[in-house]
């Protein structure tokens, strides 16, 4: 049974490290929810390779709101390139099904391409076949979609410790 | 109760209904605590291109669907992308739970999928129409909610959060 707990102030979160206050879009200006909610030691960054527009909208808006400057594209070609023109990250997302080349695909280029960042395999509905490939690949982890904070907190932190 | 009240109350209301009725679910939860000042748009933002990316995809279904020789697996391609992000607004497990008796995104797809290896046509097009209805049904609820939304936001309220 949903209840209102109060307009426009601090949420009692169910999940994760408190909420945000969630805004009608008209107040502007009050400045403290520009702060991501966690921070890092290090300057963590991350790379998403997924041309479903609206889960790629809502990666970048998770990792965003954790601190993490993220960029995004649409396909393995792109990713590619950006590799190779020297971008690093330090966490790199993989859709299984982008145009032209593939999830797997892209993943092994860019494991060629001598990069050891954690690269992780996102599907809309994961099967084991989709989980082999992608592994054989090269990436550490597969996870269906959607990204969820529950399961990235504890990765960044992870990532965090490590550097 | 004076009207901005009343509003909040009519959207907590409706909101409540759309979680009892399994249309939203967590996920949902989980959009709005991205929305900020920095991001006010941006649960709007999100349906919106999911939805615009679902009717990209359904149509697609239909036009394999209308050519004289059809490529089933392309057919089922598109179904197994459709299962996946119909979850995403717990279009799929809002029937899993057994609710409202209507149409079941996700055993749906299951039937499209065996259609496409039977090769059976019209029981690929029947859960097409299926999912169609199923998705526009949805996406009337969610431009309700949002609509509701910016009627209080114009009058002066704040939108309330919703606890489960």
């Amino acid at each position: 049974m949903a209840q209102a707990i109060g307009s426009a102030s601090q949420r009692a979160s169910g999940f994760g490290s408190g909420g945000l206050p969630r805004n009608g879009g008209s107040a502007k200006g009050s400045g403290s929810s520009n702060r991501p909610r966690m921070t890092w030691k290090n300057n963590l960054n991350a790379l998403v390779v997924d041309n479903e527009r609206f889960s790629q909208h809502v990666e970048k808006g998770i990792l965003r709101n954790f601190g993490v400057e993220t960029e995004a594209v649409e396909t393995g070609e792109a990713a590619v390139e950006l590799i190779a023109s020297g971008a690093t990250f330090n966490l790199i997302f993989i859709d299984i099904s982008l145009p032209a080349m593939d999830g797997p695909r892209t993943a092994m280029q860019i494991r060629a391409m001598g990069v050891q960042s954690k690269i992780i395999g996102l599907s809309s509905s994961l099967t084991e076949e989709d989980e082999e490939e992608f592994l054989r690949a090269g990436v550490d982890k597969c996870i269906e979609k959607p990204l969820t904070t529950a399961w990235l907190v504890p990765v960044l932190r992870e990532l965090d410790g490590q550097i | 109760m004076d009207y901005v009240t009343q509003l909040q109350k009519q959207l907590v209301d409706y909101t409540a209904s759309l979680f009892h009725e399994k249309f939203l679910d967590e996920q949902f939860n989980q959009l709005q605590q991205l929305q900020d000042e920095s991001n006010p748009d941006f649960v709007v933002e999100v349906v919106s291109l999911f939805f615009e990316d679902s009717e990209r995809l359904l149509n697609e279904l239909g036009k394999v669907l209308e050519q004289q020789i059809i490529d089933y697996r392309k057919v089922d391609a598109h179904v197994h992308q459709l299962k996946g992000s119909s979850s995403r607004f717990s279009l799929g497990t809002r029937f899993f739970h057994g609710s409202i008796g209507a149409q079941r995104v996700q055993s749906v797809c299951i039937t499209f999928r065996n259609y496409c290896e039977e090769k059976n046509i019209e029981g690929c097009l029947k859960c097409l129409q299926q999912v169609k209805h199923e998705y526009s049904l949805v996406k009337s609820k969610l431009d309700t909610l949002f609509k509701l939304e910016k009627q209080l936001v114009a009058a002066g309220g704040s939108i309330p959060t919703y606890v489960v």
